[in-house]
């Protein structure tokens, strides 16, 4: 199935194309977790009717959300890409296949830095919610950064392990950063919450 | 930014036809996307299509602009000459064309969403500065807050809330607002 629409199945069946080798992967599954966490916070700040900025925080969630699921969509293609890539390479130095199949790669890469970008921008915004958002659905505001983080260390972990990633590249001091501002708001979220 | 750029659409209306150099400019920067998004967005027109059409509903403006009746109701009677001009050059081309070429189905849809879309716009236009900044940052660019809190010198945990705060001006500015009610003979 392509990748186009994959997010438009049932979702036992999305999750049994998950279970399926090729795409949609692991890419693909830290962007819907960042897009499951950004509704809840939507959800938890659209519950709080005494809270001034609430329906700001919910646009920026269902924001936060909207680009996560077309980063979901753009990453199984990606990897799709990725993949086929991989398997083409024979044995023998080619430079023009090499240099192209690092570009792929490298492009392959810039998809779970945004991801990464994305969960730490849920998270920070559910930490947000679960201080000021309404009692009833604190925890779910908790839960959002919880996710959230969750998604973006997981983008955060494809961007270091990508071939095309070396060790100084600016794309994965942008990936740490990310990762660890979103521990930090899911932390937050956590102590605050107890 | 031109000496008009400020000015209400009834007063650049009304400097419109007093013939005061610039204004006409100005009605036209104004209003310029917003005609070009229904042809092509709205009414799916192809590029020398949309743009006899753009040509066409801005010379019916300038002809017809005496006749409007109120002229703070400007905007509405733009968009009820574009999508005349656009259903007759849709019906022309059928004709020419011998051909099915249908308006499409969800073109009443995408014509509110422009509308929604230029409203939006309009009370953008009035809030401060850095809040247009931030929203336009944040909501058209898809900058992160991290890049947003670096590129603002701003700290990265106070984003958020500076946007929400900052929507809560624009829908107060879009509640203010009240919907025209008379549009014009033409």
């Amino acid at each position: 199935m392509a990748s186009e629409s994959y997010l438009d199945l049932p979702l036992d069946t999305l999750l049994d194309r998950l279970a399926a080798p090729g795409a949609p992967g692991g890419g693909s599954a830290a962007a819907l977790t960042v897009a499951f966490a950004a509704s809840l916070v939507a959800m938890a700040a659209r519950c709080s009717e005494g809270w001034a900025d609430a329906g700001g925080v919910a646009a920026q969630a269902l924001a936060i959300k909207d680009r996560a699921v077309a980063l979901a969509r753009a990453d199984a293609k990606a990897w799709d890409r990725a993949l086929s890539a991989l398997a083409s390479v024979g044995p023998g130095g080619d430079p023009r296949r090499d240099f192209e199949l690092e570009q792929t790669l490298e492009h392959a890469a810039t998809l779970p830095l945004e991801i990464a970008e994305l969960g730490a921008d849920a998270a920070m915004l559910a930490a947000v919610a679960s201080e000021l958002c309404d009692g009833a659905h604190r925890a779910d505001a908790v839960v959002a950064a919880a996710l959230a983080a969750g998604g973006a260390r997981a983008a955060a972990h494809i961007v270091e392990v990508n071939l095309g990633v070396r060790e100084g590249d600016a794309l994965l001091a942008r990936a740490r950063a990310s990762r660890q501002a979103a521990a930090e708001a899911a932390q937050e979220a956590l102590d605050s919450g107890r | 930014m031109s000496s008009f750029s400020t000015l209400t659409d009834a007063e650049l209306v009304r400097r419109c036809r007093a013939g005061e150099p610039g204004a006409w400019d100005e009605l036209v920067e104004r209003f310029s996307r917003y005609v070009y998004a229904v042809c092509v967005r709205g009414f799916r027109l192809e590029e020398p299509d949309a743009e006899d059409a753009f040509q066409e509903v801005f010379t019916r403006i300038y002809t017809h602009l005496d006749s409007l009746r109120d002229d703070s109701a400007l905007r509405p009677w733009i968009a009820q000459l574009t999508r005349r001009v656009c259903l007759d050059t849709v019906s022309r081309g059928k004709r020419e064309q011998q051909t099915e070429n249908p308006v499409p189905e969800d073109t009443p849809a995408d014509l509110d969403a422009i509308e929604e879309a230029f409203t939006v716009r309009e009370a953008l236009a009035t809030l401060p500065e850095q809040c247009q900044d931030i929203l336009d940052r944040f909501f058209a660019r898809d900058q992160s807050y991290r890049t947003i809190s670096e590129e603002l010198d701003l700290p990265a945990g106070t984003i958020a809330s500076r946007i929400a705060r900052c929507l809560g001006k624009l829908r107060n500015e879009l509640e203010g607002r009240s919907e025209p009610t008379s549009e014009s003979r033409e």
